[in-house]
């Protein structure tokens, strides 16, 4: 009896613990973590996880090496996270990261073409793509249209120059400001909407041939 | 406001950061010039399409990867974390080492600093053999004269009265007679 009183209320503590990670901002979080609290790990993981995700493979394009790749991302926090100046913003930080390891393995694929021709290949056979995005009360030639827009617009966007495509989907996709975006490509400020201009003029004259 | 301006400020316009006057000058930019408004409305339907795109959702096993990764994380941090601990014992105990290592050395060069009587092992002396040289003659010729200006004599006479210690020489008396 006493064992499961015992249990639930550190289930009960957990919960509230959790339940006051949540309401945290990220400085907060980060604190907490180096206090001692294993579980705001956690939490940070569940806030920047998908965001990741979506980040890293728009730049690279490859799914399964994106979700590798996020992982390294969150290992490299838990391993540096002593280190992190928590007078900067804690975001800019693991988009940094995030930004230079989807960077070097854009570098590694185009040193080693047999990777690049793996991964091509391997995207070709993966034809279980999500498709649960789209609505499955859709009638099929609107969700062919829909895969078949997605499709193209991912190729518009890898067809952009890297360093073009890696400001567009930070401002585009991730929402951030141009001075996080400077910090997180290590630009400065002209730079940043230099590209931005000429990557959203490319990415519209890519894709208005099949929009029109 | 000519189309070059306008290039130069639409990322600011598409974005919303222009000030008042800016966005007034650019929206009646616009309105003025058809190819600019095509190019605005181009990058608009663009950057709507791309914002729309769905987002990309993890993997099942994602989260226990992860954890794996980051439990063996854990791990080889405590292996780090004992290394360094039994490191910094080995360092604690060398240096203990080295002090007592130190102590007995300087203990050891202090003591014999002090004055102390030498003893030494007893000399004997003893009288060395006389050495026996050899005087070598190459031929019994050369000794056939004598610098104190006697006269020449014979060598055959003079090899006769040679002591016994140049008998190993090899002398062979002269035959004269015919």
């Amino acid at each position: 009896m006493a064992d499961i009183v015992r249990k639930q209320m550190v289930a009960v503590e957990g919960a509230t613990v959790r339940e006051r990670l949540q309401a945290m901002d990220d400085s907060a979080v980060v604190t907490a973590f180096l206090g001692g609290e294993e579980r705001a790990f956690s939490e940070l993981v569940t806030r920047y996880q998908t965001r990741l995700l979506n980040f890293v493979y728009r730049t690279i394009g490859d799914r399964e090496k994106a979700e590798d790749l996020v992982q390294e991302v969150f290992i490299r926090v838990y391993r540096h996270l002593h280190r992190f100046d928590r007078s900067k913003k804690f975001s800019t930080w693991v988009y940094t990261i995030a930004s230079n390891l989807a960077k070097n393995e854009l570098r590694n694929r185009s040193r080693n073409p047999l990777v690049l021709f793996q991964t091509v290949q391997k995207n070709f056979q993966d034809e279980d793509r999500p498709l649960q995005f789209e609505d499955p009360n859709s009638r099929p030639d609107d969700m062919y249209r829909k895969r078949h827009l997605r499709e193209i617009v991912e190729e518009s966007v890898a067809k952009l120059p890297e360093h073009h495509r890696n400001v567009f989907i930070l401002r585009e996709l991730e929402g951030k400001s141009y001075e996080e975006i400077a910090e997180i490509t290590d630009c400065n400020l002209g730079t940043v909407k230099s590209r931005l201009n000429r990557a959203r003029n490319s990415f519209a004259e890519i894709i208005a041939p099949y929009v029109d | 406001m000519d189309c070059r301006e306008f290039c130069d400020k639409h990322v600011a316009f598409v974005d919303d950061t222009l000030a008042g006057i800016e966005l007034v000058r650019m929206q009646r930019h616009i309105a003025e010039c058809e190819s600019c408004a095509k190019h605005d409305a181009k990058v608009r339907r663009a950057l709507l399409i791309f914002r729309n795109l769905p987002s990309i959702e993890l993997s099942a096993g994602f989260s226990q990867r992860l954890e794996a990764r980051l439990r063996r994380e854990c791990q080889s941090e405590d292996l780090f974390a004992n290394t360094q601990r039994n490191l910094r014992r080995g360092a604690i105990a060398a240096t203990l080492a080295s002090a007592a290592m130190l102590g007995y050395i300087a203990t050891t060069l202090y003591e014999s600093d002090s004055p102390r009587d030498l003893v030494m092992p007893p000399v004997v002396a003893s009288l060395p053999e006389p050495e026996l040289t050899p005087i070598t003659t190459s031929t019994p010729a050369i000794v056939a004269s004598v610098s104190a200006g006697l006269t020449i004599w014979p060598a055959a006479l003079f090899a006769e009265q040679v002591p016994t210690r140049f008998a190993h020489s090899k002398l062979e008396l002269a035959n004269y007679t015919r």
